[in-house]
């Protein structure tokens, strides 16, 4: 496929101006076996999450006397995009973002109310179209707190970058495969630390510098709707996650 | 029903600095690190994991037979422990046991006492947070529940509720349920005999603030405690080896859990 005309007139292939962000909608507590669970649509994609623990760290020579130890697996489904998906377990990308992933929740996640133990968190991308690690690290945020694992901050997370030139927020599949730059970001939401940034393409210090303001603004706005899905399943005076 | 705000971790709390459990302080400030709501100067957590401590009662599943003791599944990152030294009873894998937290240490050993073995029945595992709302100021929704469904319910702090096999025992689990759903709401022990009369249940004691005659008989929880002698007290009834589970059979009916 030829590079398509990614901003047009002020706006990009969706329809968007530079600072608007896909579609997203969060559903928290959807799963009944896990303790703590999200579901994440957040433009093409769709991102469940899952939390155990903390339980019996296995192996068990891993286990901490003094802080739980955090795992992330983040694993795509065969089915969730056009490319080569052929086998969903673990590969060389996938193994990378789970690290990322639990690197940005180690300093949030209090872990050392928990010695000894294990907290699990598994993220299946169903379908996918850009930007899936921070669809995935949303969110598993969100699972976390489903679970009630304390965190001091809240993780909100968002991709920016540029096209054609232009810095924008919240890049998509196209955008991504063909713009200058895509820079994913997960920022907490009280202290504005930055928990994962990484860099794809060329950018000037003026230009991530840009970039940066415009992460902190999308946060903000996916940090709300995040909020409002572990709000909501409260909403009708009803919450069952019961196992019978 | 009134429904307060929920708040979600990292959350402002308070503008001034508080010492309460589930919340963090910065800059001077008080933020939450678990769901909750507040309520004058509380935080009442709406999701939390369990944290074994000393004098909590908890039900359990015997996991393994150690020489010295057992090994017993509360539904945390590890096993409790009842040592053979401190219980007169002997266990089997599988049995369900309900005891008392002796000591809790901070990297997750448990020693349980006062065990004593459950007959058959379903087990159910609840979040710990709902827990308080399961009991009641002063057992008054768990007698509400008891006296609804004709069953006899032991609730652990860790979040395993066990429901005897007489009287209704869908009821009950439907109205655990109801519950866990509603645990965030006010006014839930009448929301609950209201439910369980809608039910096919039979709600007898009156569900709050009840004048003490109202409760059940003082007689049957006055004295000692049978959980501490469980022994004792079926031999008045038994002189030879009673079996075990006729023994628990025969206490279950007298034992108070009030005082958690």
């Amino acid at each position: 496929m030829e590079k398509p005309e990614l901003i047009k007139d002020g706006k990009r292939l969706d329809g968007r101006g530079p600072k608007d962000i896909r579609p997203l909608r969060i559903e928290a507590g959807i799963l009944k076996e896990a303790e703590g669970s999200a579901l994440v649509e957040w433009g093409g994609n769709k991102v469940l999450a899952g939390v155990y623990g903390p339980r019996e760290c296995i192996p068990r020579h891993l286990s901490d006397p003094y802080k739980a130890r955090l795992k992330v697996r983040y694993t795509m489904a065969p089915f969730c995009s056009p490319g080569e998906h052929s086998r969903s377990g673990p590969n060389r990308r996938s193994i990378e973002i789970s690290k990322v992933i639990r690197e940005a929740f180690e300093p949030v996640v209090m872990t050392h109310l928990f010695p000894r133990s294990q907290i699990e968190v598994y993220i299946e991308v169903l379908q996918a179209e850009g930007g899936t690690r921070v669809a995935a690290l949303t969110a598993a945020a969100v699972a976390l707190a489903d679970a009630g694992i304390p965190m001091k901050d809240m993780v909100s997370a968002i991709a920016v970058g540029k096209l054609d030139g232009q810095v924008v927020t919240d890049l998509g599949k196209d955008e991504d495969n063909y713009g200058e730059s895509d820079v994913p970001m997960a920022i907490t939401h009280r202290n504005k630390e930055i928990v994962l940034l990484q860099m794809d393409g060329l950018l000037t210090k003026e230009e991530l510098a840009q970039n940066l303001d415009d992460a902190i603004e999308g946060c903000g706005k996916v940090y709300e709707i995040q909020a409002a899905a572990l709000r909501k399943t409260y909403e009708n005076g009803e919450r069952g996650k019961l196992k019978l | 029903m009134n429904i307060e705000k929920i708040i979600v971790p990292g959350e402002l709390i308070w503008e001034q600095e508080m010492r309460v459990a589930n919340t963090v302080v910065a800059d001077g400030k008080t933020y939450a690190t678990v769901v909750g709501m507040v309520r004058d100067d509380r935080f009442i957590p709406l999701e939390l994991v369990y944290k074994a401590k000393a004098g909590d009662n908890v039900v359990g599943v015997v996991t393994d037979v150690r020489h010295a003791g057992y090994s017993v599944d509360l539904g945390l990152a590890q096993d409790g422990f009842i040592s053979s030294k401190f219980t007169r009873v002997s266990f089997k894998q599988g049995d369900l046991i309900f005891g008392r937290i002796k000591f809790a240490d901070e990297v997750g050993n448990v020693d349980i006492t006062d065990a004593k073995r459950l007959p058959t029945g379903k087990l159910v595992d609840v979040p710990a947070s709902k827990v308080p709302r399961i009991i009641g100021k002063r057992s008054s929704m768990l007698n509400v529940l008891r006296d609804g469904t004709g069953c006899s319910i032991f609730v652990g702090n860790n979040g395993y509720i066990w429901v005897g096999e007489k009287g209704n025992v869908q009821l009950s689990l439907k109205t655990i349920d109801f519950i866990v759903r509603k645990a965030h709401t006010q006014g839930l022990t009448d929301a609950v005999a209201k439910y369980l009369n809608e039910n096919g249940g039979n709600v007898t004691v009156p569900p709050r603030d009840a004048p003490e005659g109202a409760m059940p008989p003082k007689e049957e929880t006055a004295g000692e405690n049978p959980l501490m002698h469980p022994a004792a007290e079926t031999e008045k009834v038994q002189p030879e080896q009673p079996e075990v589970v006729e023994e628990t059979k025969k206490t279950e009916e007298k034992l108070d859990i009030e005082e958690m």
